[in-house]
């Protein structure tokens, strides 16, 4: 049973017109098992939220506190927060060129377990986790996210969350840019990691159809940098029917409907 | 009124628009070729081909001298085993042919290698060699000396010859490479010289009418390496691929120059030179021309170099120069960069768990395999990736 506590939480991110302050207070609480859904309108500070936990160095933290099990993750690398057990998910992975797919994978599992995985066992696990991907296997000699298709892209991070086996998934729009078929395909993913690993499950997306593969068991949503209502599954109908609006500035509107 | 003196215009052939010659000479070539020291003024950065050179540096290569004779030339398989048949090495003097037949020397310390020095080694590939034939070229002394090589292929060969050079050295290079009508051949040339080694080379190449050539350079150690390459073509259809990779340290300098002449018809060039710098000092220059000749329609060039900076304080100068005096050709296209790591690459790599010195060396090894696997000798992929690794480590 592990738990991510994030504590007050202050991020800036550094644009061209000066040092703009975009998560302002955020305060959540995940455990093993859970599933979060972080929903809230474009801008609200989401994604910032998504790469602020992974130690993207673009973001910088104001103040506050992130807990893995008692540890303090803001302080690490992020290599060593993926080492911790954190995993994010991107919504535009980065393609890498030259360096072929198993590499990467298998260099990744060896930092991560601190070992080298057997060859035997590591082929065979890999092997299925594609299968169950719905993967050609010719991906796997693929430079690293080079020429994937966006679904592709999508399954590629899917499959490193299950073959990786963190204690926290932060998944970063998964759902945009996959047809209904992918989406399928790359939810039962994330449930089959959650189904064997006890994964704790943060979800950010705008829309709502994700929300019907993958069941949150708490609703959150986002607006100008933190948490600004909580509830559990039925607050998701409530944004599909409403939208944003009642989170948003007076005059604007913002569907949550894919 | 004064008299109007008329001006004479080429007028075009309307049923063959490209059969004019260009109005204009070659701007990109206006350098002598000649075997004469004097017809070549001395190195200084004022002079156009010198301009990225550090010269004080190679102040010993531009004037005649007496070779050391130090440098050690053994031929074998790759394998070090026997030289496969077919293949032929002796020592020849330069006043022979086939030595200094491929084109003249066309600068200051090309002249002055060929003046300096006697004889040649001449490796011959008369038939098609199952293994590829390795050259070693080894020095353990910083004495001035000079080597003459000249690589020839008989018609319709297919062979792959690797030059290696390592060692300490202070070596003034000249290499002429002649391949046969319709072969397929690989040259390799490997530079692996201790850090305070000096190397500068001068490749004159022939391909021959439709044959195919793969030459490629790997520069990985030595202070100052400055190697020129001019090329041309003896018949149509002739294919060159160039190949380049080089790492540069704080105070090296690494300098490539290509110059890829298109005189026949439907002849294809491709030029590819990769780069890793390292530091405060580490300089590289890749300077890239391409001529396309009036004689050259149906031509397809393309030439390329990146550059990639690990650490700050690294220059890499890269240039490519095309002249086209051919309006029917089927592309010339150059592209050029000079770049850091990617943040995005390695904060994707790191955040899957890969420590920063590991993704690192996963995106340069990703910056150069596909160009060692276009190398194309397996015999050597693995040395110069593991090479490369034990530099990222340094």
């Amino acid at each position: 049973m592990s738990v991510l506590e994030i504590k007050d939480l202050y991020a800036s991110v550094e644009t061209n017109e000066g040092r703009k302050q975009i998560l302002k207070g955020v305060n959540l609480t995940i455990n093993s098992n859970e599933t979060h859904a972080i929903m809230g309108p474009n801008g609200s500070g989401k994604s910032t939220l998504a790469y602020t936990l992974a130690g993207h160095p673009k973001y910088e933290v104001d103040s506050g506190q992130v807990f893995l099990d008692g540890v303090d993750i803001l302080t690490m690398t992020p290599d060593e927060r993926a080492q911790a057990g954190l995993f994010l998910a991107m919504q535009y992975p980065v393609e890498v060129p030259g360096v072929p797919m198993t590499n990467f994978l298998r260099t990744a599992k060896t930092a991560i377990d601190g070992e080298a995985p057997a060859v035997r066992q590591w082929t065979k696990d890999l092997t299925a986790a594609m299968k169950n991907l719905r993967m050609d296997p010719k991906f796997a000699t693929r430079s690293v996210n080079e020429g994937f298709s966006g679904g592709e892209k999508k399954r590629a991070e899917v499959l490193q969350l299950e073959l990786l086996k963190p204690k926290f998934a932060v998944l970063d729009e998964t759902d945009s840019g996959l047809d209904v078929d992918a989406l399928r395909i790359v939810s039962e993913g994330v449930n089959r990691a959650k189904a064997n690993t006890g994964l704790g499950i943060m979800m950010v997306t705008h829309y709502t159809r994700i929300l019907k593969y993958i069941k949150p068991d708490i609703v959150h949503v986002f607006a100008d940098g933190h948490i600004v209502e909580t509830a559990g599954p039925e607050l998701a109908d409530y944004l599909e029917e409403h939208g944003y609006d009642k989170y948003m500035p007076e005059g604007s509107t913002e569907s949550a409907q894919a | 009124m004064a008299e109007r003196k008329e001006i004479s215009i080429p007028v075009a052939d309307p049923t063959n628009p490209y059969a004019i010659p260009a109005a204009m000479p070659s701007s990109a070539d206006k350098n002598p070729r000649s075997f004469s020291v004097e017809d070549f003024a001395l190195p200084s950065r004022k002079l156009d081909d010198w301009r990225f050179t550090p010269v004080e540096r190679l102040e010993e290569f531009a004037s005649v001298f007496t070779p050391a004779g130090q440098v050690q030339v053994s031929v074998s398989a790759i394998d070090g085993s026997d030289v496969p048949s077919g293949v032929s090495c002796v020592s020849i003097p330069k006043s022979q042919a086939p030595a200094g037949t491929v084109s003249k020397p066309n600068d200051r310390v090309s002249a002055v290698e060929w003046n300096s020095g006697a004889n040649a080694v001449h490796v011959h590939l008369a038939e098609d060699t199952s293994v590829p034939v390795l050259v070693r070229v080894h020095s353990e002394s910083f004495e001035l000396d000079s080597l003459h090589l000249v690589i020839t292929t008989a018609a319709n060969v297919h062979a792959d010859i690797v030059v290696e050079h390592d060692g300490d050295a202070r070596l003034a290079e000249g290499v002429e490479i002649s391949t046969g009508d319709f072969s397929e051949v690989s040259t390799t040339f490997i530079h692996e010289w201790s850090d305070t080694s000096k190397h500068v080379g001068n490749h004159r190449i022939h391909v021959g009418k439709g044959a195919t050539l793969r030459h490629s350079v790997v520069t990985l150690g030595g202070q100052t390496v400055r190697i020129r390459m001019d090329q041309d073509f003896g018949g149509e259809q002739g294919d060159l691929t160039m190949l380049g990779i080089y790492f540069a340290e704080p105070g090296e300098h690494i300098e490539h120059r290509t110059m890829v002449v298109h005189n026949q018809p439907e002849c294809k060039s491709r030029v590819i030179y990769k780069g890793a710098l390292s530091g405060q000092g580490a300089h590289s220059t890749w300077v890239g021309n391409a001529l396309i000749e009036p004689t050259a329609p149906g031509t397809d060039s393309y030439e390329l170099n990146r550059n990639l900076i690990l650490v700050p304080g690294a220059i890499a100068d890269s240039e490519p120069n095309l002249e086209i005096e051919n309006g029917n050709i089927v592309g010339a296209g150059h592209a050029s960069s000079v770049g850091r790591f990617d943040d995005e690459e390695l904060f994707y790599l790191m955040s899957r768990g890969v420590p920063e010195k590991e993704a690192q060396k996963l995106v340069v090894a990703g910056f150069f395999n596909e160009l060692i696997e276009e190398i194309g000798i397996p015999a050597i992929s693995e040395h110069l990736m593991n090479t490369v690794n034990a530099r990222l480590e340094r």
